[in-house]
């Protein structure tokens, strides 16, 4: 009887000790990095890592499609593609032929926010990298064939994410039906009838407006030498004059929303889906640490209460998600159910508000806070698995928090939120007031017109 | 909303690639490369417990995390003709409860370690997958055990798995680039055992008892019929002590195991002409775009051609390959053209496929297979085979920078009986593949001639023009369209 109670007490205070080395262990390793920034403006982040010998570059631009000129929605993204075509001293498509000829790769993408480019490539090519971002930073050199053919190729982009896919439109509302003032409510992939209406000149003003060195910020992670790429960057980057035009900035405002508001749009899906969006605080408040474990709460998981509540146990949804989806500005948290067969939006709609005012009458358990901060933080970890991802946190906290320090601090304050925290949130946020409900149902159910 | 300028997202890096560029002035040409650095890859070790099952451990340093895979032998191809999608529910199940936990309370004691916890079947496999950081890994790994060796398959699990299911599959039907792979699949295997869709049909979904799923895991579900493997931020003997606690006892049953591969599957001797030349259309009306795929069958994973047969991949498929160059750079058709060449124990099907407006669905179908016949008769000289391979060295070594892509890629190796070393070859077997090589296999192995062409759309567009060239062309409404049978027609009344 002894040896065993013995043991009991002896495993219990095991057990507390794996717990606090568990709790100490789910800090991020730190991201040290330089930050400099050249006389024209350009602001360049660099972190050398040589686990892999390949580099990765990015170039931020602050400059996304809440950005797109009036009559022109689509446009920063049609830009982007455009940004691989000629430039000054390239044809088009070499910048494929400097990567992916090499074992390497490139993208981009546009946000609301800003356009990003990147690369990894073996790291002896990182000079030849820097000279190729700093040649399309200097000049566009585009034809007219080469702007249509890729115009064309942004319009198939267009059917294939929002005409091809059952639910493309209804995502599309969701963000054209959120805003009522600010750019954000134009879909950054834009329209037909804009893309087409695009000319040349457009892309040249593009270009000089925001493709300036001040406006942009390079990030370098990788197998490099730190006095090398500085050598590089003064080389090719630093004789790029700075404009001495003012940068324009979007000054729209978006109200608060005064009162819920309800829209309905059919489409070619077969399963009715509801979204529900309310307006949360720009990216770099407070705020938005708590939002994110929120977020977590809600739908990280099988173990989330969105996909416990909707999906396993009431069975009403087939997919369930939540996403704070944080801008610069002004950022959008959304839910979605996509219904299982023979469920009623309504009864769905009730559903995700019982999930959200039970967040707000109790406070979440301490169990359930450290789960969604282990989750946040184990997908940090992956993230930061490779240069590039690494690159990309860098750059984020940089251009879109306005702080790249904040690629270390951020984390310890999301260890710091308070179940307080997350009660006080949803609150704040999550009003009748503040909210907007989109139900997508399949065209067959559209009443006819005249009854 | 986030956009990409590729429709797929192209993997890694290389080094041994020189672009023939030579500076003049430093600004007016790309300055050259300098020396590379080489690369080495991390050594799998493995081991066999008395039980039979397989431990292979990787390591790798770099980040805090380990992935662990537990995989079967057999996954979609041993599903009975009737019950279409029995394996892929038998592996989904495995997470939604044991003897001693609920669906509930195992997701939620993997999510509380930060973890994710994903099962399913594949093609030639089943899978359960951990993936956490290093420091809560002998808690992820009794789980991962607990879900493969005790499950308990009840029957509320499997109804609602079933509706599930069933609400996906009329999700994917919705989908023209979906539909257009399940039909391809019925037109390249008929109803040999890859032919059916993989999650099953409506139809099939209604038929699966809990009982043939409980018939399937004891079948199956044995460590003489397993491979764990686990990398990323953990020692060979750590990884092999924690294998030997959580799964050494897992006993080996007394029947003998079925060979893979025995049972309904007919090995398909690869060099028998191919039933190739259907072509078909399904016809939806309401699609946002048509999915054009061409389709027919390629390779096996141990054909002694593999390696030719993944660079003649990759001269057509890739950012830069051919099917993307003439469909999307050249004409602005599609927002992107790709081709795969999956290789499978037995041959595997080689699919080339772009989404296009529906007004241009047969000329995207001419130009796919206008590009594969072109692999013959003008193969890629030097000058664009070592892009080429440089873009499939690339892939592979980027794809080895994380613990997930490193547990994959040596469980892909493993599973289908390949020398673990060969991930250290792979380069080597890569460079020696010739010009001629690549002639000689789009010739014999990827015939234009005989491959099948799939278009899911509206047909009233693309139909007329697609007539004149092909006048046998079958045309199936999308709501006459059955995917139980290689005829893929409902039978009339």
């Amino acid at each position: 009887m002894a040896r065993i109670s013995t043991r009991l007490i002896l495993s219990a205070s095991l057990l507390v000790i794996v717990q606090i080395a568990g709790l100490a262990q789910t800090r991020m390793p730190q991201l040290k990095f330089t930050d400099r920034t050249l006389p024209n403006g350009l602001r360049v982040l660099s972190a050398p890592d040589h686990a892999s010998p390949t580099v990765a570059i990015q170039v931020w631009y602050h400059v996304g499609s809440k950005d797109d000129p009036d009559k022109r929605s689509g446009f920063a993204h049609l830009f982007e593609h455009i940004m691989f075509k000629s430039t000054k001293n390239m044809k088009s498509e070499m910048m494929d032929r400097l990567t992916e000829d090499v074992g390497g790769y490139n993208n981009a993408f546009t946000a609301d926010d800003v356009t990003v480019y990147h690369e990894v490539v073996p790291s002896n090519y990182l000079e030849t990298l820097i000279w190729a971002e700093a040649d399309r930073l200097s000049g566009l050199n585009v034809d007219d064939a080469n702007f249509k053919s890729e115009r064309d190729v942004v319009k198939e982009e267009f059917r294939q994410s929002v005409l091809a896919p059952p639910y493309g439109r209804f995502f599309y509302m969701i963000q054209e039906k959120s805003f009522v003032e600010h750019p954000y409510k134009r879909p950054g992939i834009g329209s037909i009838e804009d893309l087409d209406a695009a000319s040349l000149k457009d892309v040249q003003d593009f270009h000089s407006t925001f493709y300036r060195p001040d406006n942009a910020t390079l990030v370098v992670v990788g197998d490099f030498d730190p006095k090398q790429l500085d050598a590089w960057v003064d080389k090719y980057f630093a004789p790029i004059p700075r404009p001495d035009r003012p940068l324009p900035r979007v000054q729209v405002k978006e109200p608060p929303r005064k009162g819920e508001s309800r829209v309905t749009g059919y489409g070619s899906n077969d399963l009715p889906a509801v979204g529900l969006t309310y307006l949360t605080p720009r990216q770099a408040d407070p705020d938005s640490n708590a939002l994110r474990v929120a977020d977590a709460i809600l739908s990280a998981g099988e173990s989330s209460r969105l996909y416990n509540a909707l999906v396993y146990t009431q069975q009403l949804a087939a997919e369930v998600e939540a996403n704070d989806e944080v801008r610069e500005d002004i950022s959008l948290f959304y839910i979605i159910a996509i219904l299982s067969e023979g469920k009623k939006p309504e009864d769905a709609e009730k559903s995700l508000l019982a999930e959200i005012k039970k967040l707000q009458d109790t406070p979440v358990s301490a169990a359930e806070l450290d789960k969604a901060k282990n989750q946040i933080v184990t997908d940090q970890l992956r993230q930061r698995e490779t240069s590039n991802g690494k690159a990309q946190a860098l750059g984020e906290a940089a251009v879109l928090l306005g702080d790249p320090n904040r690629v270390n601090t951020d984390l310890d304050k999301l260890q710091a939120v308070t179940a307080a925290d997350v009660q006080r949130v949803m609150k704040k946020y999550f009003t009748d007031a503040n909210r907007m409900v989109l139900y997508y149902l399949p065209q067959a159910s559209k009443p006819k017109e005249g009854q | 909303m986030i956009m990409r300028r590729r429709s797929f997202l192209l993997l890694l890096c290389t080094l041994f690639f020189v672009v023939n560029l030579h500076a003049q002035t430093p600004q007016a040409t790309p300055p050259p490369p300098a020396q590379p650095r080489s690369v080495a890859f991390p050594k799998p070790v493995e081991e066999i417990l008395p039980n039979g099952l397989r431990v292979i451990v990787v390591e790798r340093r770099e980040s805090p995390l380990i992935s662990a895979q537990l995989l079967i032998k057999n996954g979609g191809e041993v599903d009975p003709a009737e019950l279409a999608g029995l394996a892929d529910m038998t592996a989904s199940l495995l997470t939604k409860g044991t003897q001693t936990r609920d669906a509930t309370k195992i997701a939620q004691e993997i999510e509380s370690l930060g973890g994710s916890l994903d099962s399913g079947a594949r093609w030639d496999s089943s899978y359960a997958n951990v993936s956490v950081m290093s420091s809560k890994i002998p808690q992820a790994m009794e789980i991962l055990a607990d879900v493969v060796r005790r499950p308990t398959f009840k029957s509320e699990e499997v109804e609602r798995l079933r509706q599930q299911n069933l609400d996906s599959i009329t999700l994917a039907m919705g989908e023209p680039g979906s539909i257009a792979r399940f039909v391809a699949a019925r037109v390249v295997f008929g109803d040999d055992p890859y032919g059916h869709p993989i999650s099953g049909t409506a139809e099939s979904m209604t038929r699966i008892t809990a009982a043939d799923i409980t018939k399937m895991h004891s079948r199956y579900y044995r460590p003489d019929n397993a491979i764990l493997v686990i990398g990323g931020d953990i020692g060979g003997k750590d990884a092999v002590a924690l294998a030997t606690r959580y799964f050494g006892d897992w006993a080996k049953p007394s029947t003998e195991l079925a060979t893979p591969g025995t049972g309904r599957r007919v090995t398909i001797v690869d060099t028998a002409p191919p039933t190739g030349g259907r072509v078909v259309v399904i016809d939806k009306p309401d699609a946002g775009q048509a999915a054009v795929l061409l389709a027919r069958r390629g390779i096996n994973r141990k054909d002694p051609d593999y390696f030719k047969g993944i660079v003649s991949n990759s001269v057509l498929s890739g950012y830069s390959g051919r099917l993307n160059q003439e469909i999307r750079i050249k004409r602005g058709l599609s927002y992107g053209a790709a081709s795969q060449l999956d290789t499978r124990r037995d041959v595997g099907p080689f699919v080339a496929s772009a989404q296009t407006k529906n007004e241009s669905g047969a000329q995207v179908a001419d130009l796919l297979l206008g590009e594969i016949s072109r692999l013959s008769s003008s193969p890629p000289a030097d000058v664009e085979l070592t892009p080429r391979k440089a873009v499939l060295i690339g892939n592979f070594s980027r794809n080895l920078e994380t613990a997930g892509g490193l547990v994959g890629q040596v469980g892909s190796l493993a599973l289908y009986g390949m020398g673990l070393d060969e991930i250290n070859r792979y380069i080597n077997n890569v460079q020696a593949i010739t010009t001629s090589d690549v002639q000689k296999f789009a010739g014999t192995r990827l015939d234009a001639k005989t491959a099948n062409i799939i278009i899911v759309g509206n047909a009233k567009a693309f139909l007329p023009e697609l007539q004149k060239k092909y006048p046998n062309v079958e045309v199936i409404s999308i709501g006459d369209l059955d995917l139980n049978t290689a005829l893929l027609k409902k039978k009339q009344g």
